[in-house]
């Protein structure tokens, strides 16, 4: 194998795909990044087995060949090179990678491309296609509500579901649900339901560009993982098994409140940071009253025995019954940060039945949070 | 405008170490049981039970003594930190019924329960209530007075011990007070007391008769309070403490228990009612403690976090029974199980997936069931003729006094 490539394009393909390598891999060849001669230039292939990604850097190829080579270590080498061309030079028979650019030369002990795990790239027709950016948005307001703990696996992941023309993502962690729907180019043929990592998802948003190019999604015909690809770079995830709570009747109907508020969005968040440092002693508990001062406001307050307390007024539109609901203030926090609109809704049911949060103007985004119920 | 009425009760354990004692082993039941020491060390009485106290026997006073007094008496070293686990039980039993629990030592405590008479009834009724609970649930005899203040209501606890129930009426606390020895007020001690019967008073009535300018003159600064004492009244509050640490239940069993089946169906007992105080109490476990007893007195209690906070009775159970199975040695036989729920917290973070909302839903319908017809008006199949409540007969037979009518 022989190839040039830019030092800036190998460097970012390489950061890209280093994503993918698990900092403890339980294969050494894991800890690795596969690099290939592919199409007139380089693909570069990293996995932990629960995701892949493959990135492409344009270059000259002198000769065909494939290695695996230590990512942080070729990662670390190239970011740190200064000239513009990098030639990469592998001979199968001693598996060492030549690193030259400019009056720098390096040599890397690598590992038989054979003994790398196979990585789907494209190559299956695309399930549809959307928008980056704005599957990048879509994903940003559901995936921080992934459940972090694995004791019920089903809930770390986000729930895909392709019908007619619509794809929905969902996430739930138990205590609160986010659900956005996104409108496809196309109707597809037949519903499909997957279940993607969270951290996946996670992955992605960082991959995906800020443009309007497609994205092409593939799900593999025997459903065991799915493949985003875009011109530069691939993702490919595993699924994961098992049936995801119906969420759809614990979401409250749009007219089901009875108190609801409209809340300027930045004026909300801010309250609600400033409740959460009093409430860091508490369990994190913040208490917001919906129809404070007469009826025509929104306070967010915390209480600490041994600290103090602190309460923001809000201006707000108020409509219904005054009702007071204690949140966890993270998760309040969570969703005002990514909701994407200027002002907030919030619908209220009870102190102790779900809270709705959507954003005004933004229909195909609706937030639930399950309070907490306290003994006041 | 005067105050309110307020309803204060003060409960007092009778004989609390000597009682303990002989929960915890039976065969003490009806012997002079005297806790603080072996009768050949010095030290002093720390509790004696009634049976020892006929003999003169009570405490503070040298064991030596003691044993000079009762020869036959059960001479035990105390277990202090036995007799904190079942305070603290104690006092998580008074809280359901008010947060305004005081606590005063290890046996006793005041309760205002001015707010809770709307729900539990009068402060006499909440009074025989406790009474009865601590007995059936812990096991224990306390006294109970009952007065629109604490210092009456504390006298009033102590008139007519052990077992006692006791109410001053309102509007009564001097009429209560005035008989009674000038020794029962607080503030007077034996030199007070030696001061005022050169004065030909003997009585907390006599003290009250007594005017301000004679009572500041034996009392100096003191006079004018203690003149308002002995004439019934006392605004002091009833200053709560902290919510509990722990909510737990535990139960010897009359014969060593070697089955399985039964020991869950004991879990199962146990987590109801723990998961209703919890409940009532407005507080959630984050995890569950197992505590075993096997036949020769080795105790083990091992502990694990529920996967989210509860008070729900069947997830205490689930977890206790996994602990149970996890840690019982299967060759050795039970002697006493208890279950406690541990890491509490006054807040509890709902949930959309777990049915919670359902379960939650039927323990509160259970309790408030339980609340208006009796704790046994609805019992799991499973415990039904199975739940260990003690049987009345277990009860002294001592009726109930009060002073008015």
């Amino acid at each position: 194998m022989k190839i040039l490539v830019k030092q800036e394009n190998l460097a970012h393909a390489l950061q890209t795909v280093s994503r993918a390598v698990s900092a403890r891999a339980t294969l050494p060849v894991l800890a690795n990044v596969l690099i290939k001669t592919e199409d007139a230039g380089l693909k570069l292939t990293a996995t932990n087995l629960e995701i892949g990604i493959t990135s492409w850097v344009g270059g000259k190829v002198d000769a065909e060949g494939e290695l695996t080579v230590p990512a942080k270590l070729l990662t670390d080498l190239v970011t740190s090179l200064s000239s513009q061309n990098v030639e990469l030079e592998a001979s199968a028979k001693d598996r060492t990678l030549k690193v030259t650019s400019g009056g720098s030369r390096a040599s890397i002990k690598g590992i038989d491309a054979e003994e790398f795990p196979v990585v789907t790239t494209v190559g299956e027709a695309p399930t549809f296609t959307v928008e980056s950016r704005a599957l990048r948005d879509a994903l940003g307001q559901v995936v921080f509500a992934t459940a972090a703990d694995e004791t019920r696996p089903i809930l770390t992941g986000v729930l895909t579901r392709l019908a007619e023309s619509t794809l929905t993502l969902a996430a739930a962690d138990n205590y609160r649900i986010a659900v956005r729907t996104l409108a496809l180019g196309a109707a597809v043929p037949a519903e499909t339901v997957v279940v993607v990592p969270g951290r996946s998802y996670a992955e992605l948003v960082r991959i995906l560009p800020d443009s309007d190019a497609p994205v092409e999604i593939t799900i593999t015909t025997n459903r065991s993982q799915i493949l985003f690809h875009t011109a530069e770079v691939d993702l490919v995830s595993r699924l994961i098994e098992g049936q995801f709570p119906n969420y759809e009747p614990v979401v409250p109907r749009k007219d089901a409140w009875t108190a609801r508020a409209t809340i300027d969005r930045e004026s909300f968040l801010g309250g609600t940071r400033r409740a959460s440092i009093f409430a860091r002693d508490s369990a994190n508990i913040v208490k917001v009253e919906v129809g404070s001062s007469d009826g025509q406001g929104v306070a967010v307050s915390a209480h600490a025995a041994d600290v103090g307390d602190n309460a923001d007024e809000l201006e707000a539109n108020v409509e219904g019954t005054p009702t007071t609901i204690a949140f966890n203030a993270r998760y309040l926090t969570d969703v005002l940060t990514n909701l994407g609109s200027d002002e907030a809704i919030l619908e209220l049911s009870g102190p102790l039945a779900p809270g709705v949060v959507r954003g005004v103007g933004n229909d195909d985004y609706v937030h639930v949070i399950m309070p907490v119920r306290t003994a006041s | 405008m005067s105050p309110p009425v307020r309803s204060i009760l003060h409960a007092d354990l009778d004989a609390f170490y000597a009682s303990v004692e002989v929960l915890d082993d039976p065969s003490l039941r009806g012997r002079p049981v005297i806790v603080g020491g072996r009768a050949d060390e010095r030290g002093v009485v720390s509790a004696a039970s009634y049976e020892a106290r006929r003999f003169g026997v009570h405490s503070a006073m040298p064991l030596r003594t003691a044993l000079r007094l009762c020869p036959e008496g059960v001479f035990l070293p105390g277990r202090f930190e036995r007799y904190r686990e079942l305070s603290e039980q104690v006092m998580s039993l008074f809280a359901e019924f008010t947060p305004l629990v005081e606590p005063i030592s290890l046996d006793e405590a005041f309760l205002d329960v001015t707010a809770s008479t709307a729900v539990f009834g009068d402060g006499e009724t909440i009074g025989r209530t406790i009474k009865e609970r601590i007995l059936d649930e812990i096991g224990l005899v306390v006294s109970v007075g009952v007065a629109s203040n604490k210092l009456c209501a504390k006298v009033a606890s102590d008139l007519r011990k052990p077992d006692a129930l006791v109410v001053v009426p309102v509007g009564g606390e001097a009429g209560f007070l005035a008989p009674l020895p000038v020794s029962r007020l607080w503030g007077i001690g034996p030199k007070g007391a030696e001061r005022l019967a050169g004065r030909g008073v003997t009585t907390i009535g006599g003290v009250a008769a007594l005017s301000p300018a004679t009572l500041r003159r034996l009392f100096g600064r003191h006079g004018d309070e203690l003149g308002r004492r002995a004439s019934g009244v006392d605004p002091s509050p009833v200053q709560p403490w902290g919510a509990p640490k722990s909510v737990g239940h535990e139960i010897t069993f009359s014969h060593d228990q070697t089955d399985d089946r039964a020991l869950e169906t004991t879990l199962l007992d146990l987590a109801d009612s723990v998961g209703g105080r919890l409940r009532r109490h407005h507080l959630s476990a984050g995890a569950v403690q197992l505590k075993l007893r096997y036949e020769g007195f080795e105790t083990i209690t091992r502990q694990a976090g529920l996967p989210r906070r509860t008070t729900e009775t069947t997830a205490l159970y689930e977890l206790a029974c996994n602990l149970l199975h996890a840690n019982r040695d299967p060759s050795r036989a039970v002697r006493l199980i208890g279950l406690t729920a541990i890491s509490l917290s006054s807040t509890e973070q709902l949930t959309l997936f777990d049915g919670v909302g359902r379960q939650d839903r039927l323990d509160r319908t259970v309790d408030a069931i339980r609340r208006q017809f009796g704790a046994d008006a609805l019992v799991r199949a499973r415990l039904i003729g199975r739940r260990i409540r003690r049987s009345p007969s277990d009860r002294p037979n001592l009726p109930d006094e009060r002073l008015d009518k």
